[in-house]
């Protein structure tokens, strides 16, 4: 039987400045309900930008476009409303905040879901993460430690959209496979499922390692702003590999000409 | 086993905390008193002139109105009443010295004693445009351990008042004595508490100081002599400043002891009016050490408000180790961004950093304060008036 997909994000023509900046231009995405992407592309390309614009940071100001949340335009929406229409995001260098304690923002989840406590005392067990919970957020933890903890909360808030800003950077090899455990249990990949009951995600990666670890139904190459092209992940990851950014760069550079 | 004081002047009787009036007993609860004495080894209330209650519950325990121990211990008078702070210290501390009938408590806990709960004492305020006048004073003998919880507030209603307050604490050797006081007053209210605290060897004074609600002047330098060796003292003191309000808070420690020390910390949020941090620590002994830290969070200015830290140092000592900082800044937006990006309202995000400021590096506050110190924090993060 076939299964009727909807779109969880449509991005048309999206332009976005960052202090008066243009930083993304003309940017179009989509990604189907149960897909996860990948966005490859060099550093400074605006891969963090797309996504601090999709969760609605302040200072990402969308001055062109529309991006549709499951059909609804988000644009007006704060960051609160957008996390609890279910986007989640797990960022590359999150801010530390003294003296609040991840076990805070834990309780926060189980006050307005008192039936998931015990749930989420389990989570906490099986990913070993009970010893960051009496610690200040995100304070003096480890590259991989960081990464860990921003996919755990993912974990707790079970956002329906899930974005991850390069979870395998300052990552080693040990940390990674778990990071790599981590993101394939979030996106309800590890067993055998269905697209549709598979959460939808998008992975910002610039070496691509967590490609290794986590299956991509997709990936997009961003360039300067908007996306150069799209294609099988392996393919694409293949080629970057091999030739480096450059290439894409180049690529990108010869398709606007024309 | 209890004491209830008999000696009483103006006043038919004491009652006991249970029968204080129950919309009293909702704002004394808000400062930390538990009218019903659960948890607690003595309970002291001073409404307005008068006291309403003075009851000790352990052994070793003495709690009685200041009057009456005057009364019963001429050594009080002779060795302890006015030697910590002194009667002509100024204008407020000669008020109280003038008092042909001082209010006050007097709480004593004998040697090797400790009270198996805190002592509470509150002292309220029920008519506006009021002066009162309390001189406390506190002796722990040698080897006694004693958690003081003062309380202090005004009838819900009540806008103007002035509490001129005297404490003298005396710490005997290897003595504890943990002051908490909690201010809840009204918006007009003038504060200014005077007090002294003298700790002999090994002692320790630990002064934990909450001001809730912001009255429109708070003025206050508490001063600790740490004459013994190994004496020390810790000072915690928790700010919320609002438009209309001028909060002066210090504290001056003298480590004349021998490996004494000294840590002061000074937290407060400011969503308008003026807030002075201040402190003095003075090193005159070998091997003496003290810390001062003052840190503020500005969310609103407001007209005419801000917040100025004086943290100061006096070495006397070529061997005392001295050091400060000070730190002011405002909530982070990414901080409250990515709380957002969890669920959480941007108050609620504001509340928890708040929270999470007020909280850092303090130790060993009770659930309770832990509780006051979230109401600190939700009131700064709605921007109650």
């Amino acid at each position: 039987m076939e299964e009727s997909m909807t779109n969880i994000l449509e991005i048309k023509d999206l332009c976005v400045e960052v202090e008066g900046k243009e930083i993304l231009r003309d940017l179009d995405l989509i990604i189907p309900e149960g897909e996860v992407h990948a966005l490859l592309g060099p550093n400074g390309s605006g891969k963090t930008t797309l996504m601090m614009t999709i969760i609605g940071y302040p200072g990402y100001e969308i001055i062109g476009g529309q991006i549709l949340f499951n059909g609804e335009d988000i644009a007006a929406l704060d960051i609160t409303e957008r996390a609890r229409l279910g986007i989640g995001v797990s960022q590359q260098r999150p801010p530390t905040i003294a003296g609040v304690k991840l076990r805070q923002v834990l309780d926060f989840v189980i006050a307005n879901a008192p039936q998931r406590a015990q749930e989420i005392d389990e989570l906490a067990q099986a990913f070993q993460m009970e010893s960051f919970l009496e610690r200040d957020v995100n304070a003096g933890l480890s590259g991989g430690e960081i990464k860990r903890s921003e996919l755990f909360q993912l974990l707790i808030t079970r956002p329906r959209f899930v974005m991850m800003d390069e979870p395998d950077s300052g990552v080693d090899l040990e940390a990674m496979s778990v990071i790599g455990h981590m993101t394939n249990e979030l996106l309800a990949r590890n067993h055998a499922t269905r697209p549709k009951e598979r959460r939808t995600g998008l992975i910002i990666t610039h070496t691509g390692n967590i490609l290794d670890y986590v299956h991509a139904d997709r990936a997009h190459v961003m360039i300067e702003g908007c996306i150069g092209c799209s294609g099988n992940p392996h393919i694409l990851l293949d080629q970057i590999r091999k030739q480096g950014y450059e290439e894409c760069v180049r690529c990108e550079l010869r398709r606007r000409r024309e | 086993m209890s004491k209830i004081s008999t000696v009483l002047r103006r006043v038919a009787k004491l009652i006991s905390p249970g029968q204080v009036e129950p919309p009293d007993a909702k704002v004394m609860s808000s400062v930390g008193i538990h009218i019903e004495g659960q948890d607690r080894s003595g309970t002291y209330i001073l409404r307005d002139f008068y006291p309403l209650c003075a009851l000790g519950q352990t052994d070793g325990l003495e709690l009685l109105p200041i009057a009456d121990a005057l009364e019963k211990y001429a050594w009080l008078r002779e060795k302890y009443y006015w030697q910590a702070v002194p009667a002509d210290l100024d204008e407020y501390t000669a008020r109280c010295a003038a008092e042909p009938e001082p209010q006050g408590y007097f709480v004593r806990v004998k040697k090797g004693a400790k009270t198996p709960f805190p002592v509470q004492a509150c002292l309220y305020i029920t008519q506006g445009n009021v002066t009162q006048t309390v001189h406390n004073v506190v002796i722990l003998e040698e080897d006694a351990e004693l958690h003081l919880i003062t309380g202090c507030a005004t009838r819900t209603g009540v806008r103007s008042a002035v509490h001129l307050g005297v404490s003298e604490h005396y710490i005997g050797r290897n003595a504890k004595l943990t002051n908490t006081m909690v201010h809840s007053w009204g918006p007009d209210v003038e504060v200014y508490p005077r007090s002294g605290t003298i700790v002999e060897a090994g002692g320790t004074f630990v002064s934990n100081y909450i001001s809730l609600r912001p009255a429109r002047s708070v003025q206050s330098n508490p001063r600790t002599w740490l004459n013994g060796e190994g004496a020390s003292a810790k000072y915690t003191t928790i700010i919320l400043g609002s438009r209309g309000s001028t909060i002066d808070t210090g504290g001056d420690v003298y480590l004349n002891g021998k490996n004494s020390s000294a840590e002061l910390a000074h937290r407060a949020v400011c969503t308008g009016g003026r807030i002075y941090q201040r402190g003095l620590l003075v090193g005159n002994a070998p091997g003496c050490r003290a810390h001062v830290d003052c840190a503020g969070m500005l969310l609103d200015a407001g007209e005419n408000g801000f917040i100025e830290a004086v943290p100061g140092l006096r070495a006397l000592h070529p061997e005392a180790r001295m050091s400060h900082e000070a730190s002011i800044g405002k909530i982070a937006p990414e901080q409250v961004a990515y709380l957002q990006s969890r669920g959480m309202s941007e108050r609620e995000a504001i509340s928890l950093i708040i929270r999470g400021f007020l909280d850092a590096d303090i130790e060993g506050f009770s659930p309770k304060l832990d509780a006051r110190i979230a109401e600190i924090a939700e009131l700064a993060g709605h921007g109650e008036e």
